[in-house]
């Protein structure tokens, strides 16, 4: 998959993350895509119930499954890993 | 020092990953589904005795029983050692280091630094495979963390003599010569009516299907059990930590078992295991599901009756379809 693609799928997914944990008080342009997205310190406030809901809306809108915890702790680092992830699996099922 | 040369791999499970990787070194490519799935390993338990403070699930067969199901059915000898004495533990598993065998190791979990402090609690069940030493520290292979690992001597030692329930006792493992032929088609035969044995058919009320059952039914009780709402909402929301969160290999290991049941249609060429495949991942994302409920409600101390009702009803539901499962899965081999 081309990198224009990964780029356009990091606006996916934070648009996916914004939605689907019904943030209200961020906006997509103020996700920095590489900040770790369970620091202390992001400005998401995310916690282990949002990692297994981005898990689930992952796979609701892309058909990947994110099978186990320690994958989940690499892929779910940050934004760019989620999208590298998933590029990744779409290409392979292409 | 000493390092032998091990490729190390990330795992879902710690002891199915410690086996798939020790086997592997050894010379047999095998990976950690089909470990896990040779075993028998899908599983379900509810558990309310007087060993546990609060009842409880489980989702994995024995811990040890892993590599004894894997070592017997697929005729691969295992060289174990347990030790009374902390001294002669270290000692033994120094010699193998310098006989260059990489070398199982039953811990403590909570000794292992390198693993954030967050997510260590006592686990006197975990796994690791031991590949080389150097002045201070032991150099090691765990599933759970993306690279070779090194761990302090003194920590290693407190890991492997850590007291109390299944205690590590020094407990060392490793395969032995990998037999030129080795009965997969008879070994994935064997484990998957293992498990379908344990989901279905043993005379426990609180085991496999019926246990899941019981789970649905006796979680309405649990208010009744609890302290309060504090230690209630604990208690559900480590439904979570136990379906998604501690070495389950997500959705209480059904996504492993999936992959198994993948794999091993292309090695004994059975198309329906294939198929059984889906099926059982679906089995998972409903687990997932439940987790994702029981987590979310716990945190919001939102367990009223009807939000039980609603975790009860869900769990029902994946007994009726591991119910459907199992008994379908039996048929096809």
């Amino acid at each position: 998959m081309s990198e224009v693609n990964v780029n356009g799928l990091k606006d996916e997914i934070k648009d996916l993350i914004i939605e689907a944990l019904n943030i209200q008080h961020v906006k997509p342009e103020e996700i920095n895509t590489s900040a770790l997205l369970f620091a202390r310190d992001n400005n998401l406030g995310l916690d282990s119930i949002d990692a297994i809901e981005i898990v689930m809306a992952v796979q609701r809108k892309y058909n990947i499954r994110i099978t186990d915890q320690n994958l989940a702790r690499t892929v779910l680092e940050s934004i760019d890993s989620i999208a590298d992830f998933v590029a990744k699996e779409l290409a392979h099922a292409e | 020092m000493r390092e032998i040369p091990f490729k190390h791999r990330m795992g879902a499970h710690c002891e199915s990953g410690t086996v798939s990787s020790l086997l592997n070194h050894a010379g047999m490519e095998i990976t950690e589904p089909l470990v896990f799935g040779i075993a028998g390993g899908s599983f379900f338990g509810y558990m309310n005795t007087p060993f546990f403070s609060f009842p409880t699930i489980i989702l994995r067969n024995r811990p040890g029983q892993i590599r004894t199901k894997v070592a017997k059915r697929l005729g691969i000898p295992f060289n174990t050692q347990k030790f009374r004495n902390q001294k002669a533990g270290i000692e033994a598993l120094d010699t193998l280091l310098e006989q260059n065998i990489p070398t199982g190791a039953q811990v403590d979990f909570f000794y292992m630094k390198y693993i954030p402090e967050w997510q260590r609690v006592h686990i006197n069940v975990h796994y690791i495979t031991v590949t080389g030493k150097n002045e201070e520290n032991y150099i090691l292979s765990d599933s759970y963390y993306p690279k070779i690992a090194e761990l302090d001597k003194e920590l290693m030692r407190k890991a492997r003599s850590a007291g109390g329930n299944m205690a590590p006792k020094g407990f060392l493992f490793y395969p032995g010569k990998i037999p030129e032929t080795v009965p997969f088609d008879k070994a994935i035969i064997a484990g998957i009516k293992s498990a379908c044995n344990n989901m279905l058919k043993l005379p426990v009320p609180f085991i496999g299907v019926k246990g899941i059952y019981r789970f649905a039914e006796k979680i309405m009780e649990w208010p009744r059990l609890a302290r309060d709402i504090e230690h209630l909402s604990h208690e559900i929301m480590k439904i979570n930590v136990l379906l998604e969160d501690q070495g389950t290999g997500g959705a209480g290991f059904r996504y492993m078992y999936a992959t198994f049941l993948q794999q091993a249609s292309g090695i004994i060429n059975n198309p329906t295991l294939s198929e059984m495949s889906k099926r059982m991942m679906e089995i998972g994302d409903g687990w997932r599901n439940i987790s994702y409920i029981a987590a979310k409600i716990g945190k919001k101390r939102e367990l009223g009756e009807n939000n039980l009702k609603e975790l009860s009803n869900l769990i029902k539901g994946r007994g009726d379809l591991e119910k459907a499962f199992f008994q379908d899965l039996v048929k096809t081999v």
